[in-house]
């Protein structure tokens, strides 16, 4: 008995290096690994959803499908980038200044910032439940606000015109808070020797921006765009909640289109197809960011 | 002995049950012999959905629980959430799932191909297990129809059956001697005289896609307008470029800013907070109107029949029911919570709470006549309605696919796209999803 307890203790001594980890790497399997797999397997076959017929394997078709033969899907694909780069575009340049602002000392500092930072907690489906209040075209408070300075009413989700713009705002009320701490936390790290040098040479404090803050801060806003981005790609609950993709499919983006694939049509293997083809835009997106990252020269 | 006691004790509850609802509804005397309690400390899990039916039984869960010694747990979700945990639930085949509250009107024949509703034919023709007094006759044909399948079997109990009907502003009718449109060409000019905006909005219906393909019907089905022809798509018929045509127009001439993306929610919003003089929609949603609390309108709101036309007079119905879960280990303990459930006891409490049923006997129940919690215009307005009712959705698998294909072309009709134009797209869009999910 002691002996073999030792013979184990010893196998254990000598093959930690992966049964420590073995935990982990199993879990990651599982709920990770596993998962993406299976939508693979999946979106090579046709199913949906029953219990009487049993997956029936048809290959490529489903991406043969979404590649040529669905303008809906193809409508989808070109939404979900544009409501990114509108959304991201307006957290970053928004981000970017309340972050120069807050990096400076004025009285009351610590109070506006936590309070800038507080949407970043908020529940994305209750916001979206709040806002669909607020753009209410009638009875909304959105539109009294803009009648109080003078303005015509607005028709936000309401129109298939607006519907986007109006939810890449509140992604931007949302997430501009993310930008803005990942830029101070990169201006708080700036080095003073270039501006000293600058405003001796005689730049002006846009110059110094342009030339010295922005190329400095350019890795942590890459940082930030990429995790922004990410996210926005995959826009789910907001939209969700407030049009379903409406008006007319004005505000469908790819994972509002493989929702309703998977759980309104029960085409679970085209949905799947949809769920890889949203992975590689994904990975697309964060390929490119991190490119443009490793080409800063320092 | 034991048995005879038992059954003593289920009569007692039976007959409390009874007490409540009215002697007229039960017969005592002949539900003694059923014994509730034969499958006595079972307990049974059940999948319910966010529903004005279901707040009126979650109530009286506790009573069946006396009454058949199970022990009965349950979660309520919003429909699609619920819908979605079911198909998560079935596809394991968990089997963790007894009975479930079901929307016939979209899951009907999709359940029922994928093998998820238990029939209930060889239950309900079984004596022990169908109370005397069930009286599966009582249910109306519209009810019972929208209960069986296509190869006769019958997937759930009817539980709540709604009807589109037409609500109005009594206090807006009146003054200009105006009364609600007999036919489907009374209807603009009609809505035209009392559209005074930003007061006052001729009309509103649902826009949102997918749930305006529920009140569209209103309009098509009178225009003589169908879904399906001898099984294949009929979107592009002149029946129904006349109905899109007309139901767009209302909206985007006569209806508040913003309409095209309206649920039901914007819409009853809308008229509860007296901006619009006509609405058209499920008629449960009258229970909240009269409601002083959430409502300005109590009391001004009349209730009518839709208006007929030219393909006839219709009322679109949709009804939900309970049904058994074929994957339970407790079938026939679960039947017996939906026979309980949709009994005539319950109809009756869903009925004095403003909740349509679809037994014939509650409606000329005293109970109901004594205690009315609605007008008498909406008793007469849904009974009504129910006699002229029709499935107001195509009993196909991809209901739901059918709904945001008709929605979307409603909603590009509705910001001012050619009616024959978004119809031709939708017909092949249809007839695509028929191709795929209909063989």
């Amino acid at each position: 008995m002691r002996i073999s307890s030792r013979g184990l203790g010893r196998w254990a001594h000598r093959h930690a290096q992966w049964l420590f980890p073995a935990p982990a790497v199993l879990l990651v399997a599982v709920i990770i690994v596993y998962p993406i797999f299976y939508t693979g397997w999946m979106s090579l076959q046709e199913w949906f959803a029953s219990s009487l017929t049993a997956p029936h394997f048809i290959g490529l078709a489903n991406y043969r499908k979404i590649a040529i033969a669905d303008a809906r899907f193809r409508e989808a694909v070109g939404r979900t980038i544009y409501f990114t780069i509108v959304a991201v575009g307006a957290e970053t340049i928004l981000g970017l200044a309340m972050a120069l602002l807050f990096n400076r000392e004025f009285w009351g500092r610590g109070l506006l910032r936590t309070l800038a930072i507080l949407p970043m907690v908020a529940t994305p489906t209750a916001i979206g439940l709040v806002f669909v209040m607020m753009y209410h075209p009638s009875l909304g408070v959105a539109n009294y606000l803009l009648s109080v300075v003078g303005l015509s009413p607005w028709r936000w989700t309401y129109s298939s015109q607006t519907a986007l713009y109006a939810l890449a705002l509140v992604d931007v009320w949302q997430w501009t808070p993310l930008i803005m701490l990942i830029a101070l936390a990169g201006l708080a790290s700036l080095p003073r020797e270039p501006y000293e040098a600058a405003h001796l040479d005689g730049a002006s404090t846009l110059r110094a921006f342009w030339h010295i803050t922005l190329p400095l801060l350019r890795p942590a806003l890459v940082v930030a765009v990429l995790f922004r981005a990410i996210d926005a790609l995959k826009t789910f609950d907001i939209i969700f909640v407030m049009t379903q993709g409406g008006p007319a499919n004005a505000s469908e983006t790819i994972n509002i289109l493989l929702f309703n694939q998977a759980f309104s049509y029960f085409n679970m293997g085209y949905a799947s197809s949809m769920a890889v083809a949203l992975f590689a835009v994904v990975m697309g997106a964060s390929l490119i960011l991190i490119k443009v990252r490793r080409s800063v020269t320092w | 002995m034991a048995a005879r006691r038992l059954t003593r004790r289920a009569f007692l509850a039976t007959a409390a049950a009874g007490a409540t609802a009215g002697p007229s509804v039960f017969t005592p005397a002949r539900a003694q012999s059923f014994n509730w309690k034969r499958f006595q400390g079972k307990d049974l899990f059940l999948m319910l959905t966010k529903h004005p039916f279901v707040d009126v039984l979650e109530k009286n869960i506790p009573e069946f629980e006396s009454l058949s010694g199970m022990k009965v747990k349950w979660e309520t979700l919003p429909e699609i959430q619920a819908r979605q945990k079911m198909t998560v639930e079935m596809t394991a085949n968990s089997g963790g799932i007894d009975a479930f509250f079901t929307s016939l009107h979209v899951e009907k024949k999709r359940f029922w191909k994928a093998g998820w509703y238990h029939p209930l034919n060889k239950f309900l023709q079984d004596t022990t297990l169908t109370s005397p007094d069930f009286d599966w006759n009582d249910f109306s044909p519209g009810a019972r129809a929208g209960v069986t399948q296509p190869d006769g079997s019958i997937s759930a109990l009817a539980a709540f059956i709604d009807a589109n009907v037409f609500f109005y502003r009594k206090d807006l009718f009146e003054p200009k001697n105006l009364t609600p449109p007999k036919t489907l060409s009374d209807l603009e000019p009609l809505v035209q005289k009392l559209h005074a905006p930003p007061s006052t909005y001729g009309i509103v219906l649902r826009g949102l896609k997918n749930a305006n393909a529920t009140q569209y019907p209103s309009i098509l089905f009178p225009m003589g307008g169908t879904y399906l022809k001898d099984g294949k798509a009929a979107l592009d018929s002149k029946e129904q470029v006349a109905a899109i045509d007309l139901y767009s127009k209302l909206l985007r001439q006569y209806g508040p800013p913003g309409v095209v993306n309206f649920n039901w929610y914007e819409c009853s919003a809308s008229f509860m907070q007296g901006q619009v003089a006509i609405y058209m929609d499920g008629v449960n949603f009258a229970s909240q109107f009269e409601d002083a609390a959430k409502s300005k309108v109590v009391g001004k709101v009349g209730y009518a029949v839709l208006p007929a036309g030219p393909g006839g007079h219709f009322s679109p119905i949709y009804i939900t029911g309970m049904a058994v879960n074929a994957q339970s280990r407790n079938k026939e303990a679960s039947y017996l919570f939906c026979q309980w459930a949709t009994n005539k006891a319950n109809a009756v409490r869903e009925l004095m709470a403003g909740v349509g049923v679809g037994r014939t006997s509650t409606w000329d129940s005293p109970e109901v006549k004594a205690k009315p919690k609605m007008p008498a215009d909406w008793y007469q307005a849904y009974q009504a309605s129910l006699k002229i009712g029709r499935q107001g959705l195509p009993e196909i698998v991809g209901v739901t696919e059918y709904r945001d294909i008709i929605g979307v072309a409603i909603q590009k009709a509705i910001e001012g796209a050619p009616p024959a134009q978004v119809l031709a797209q939708a017909q092949k869009d249809f007839q695509d999803m028929l191709n795929r999910t209909e063989r």
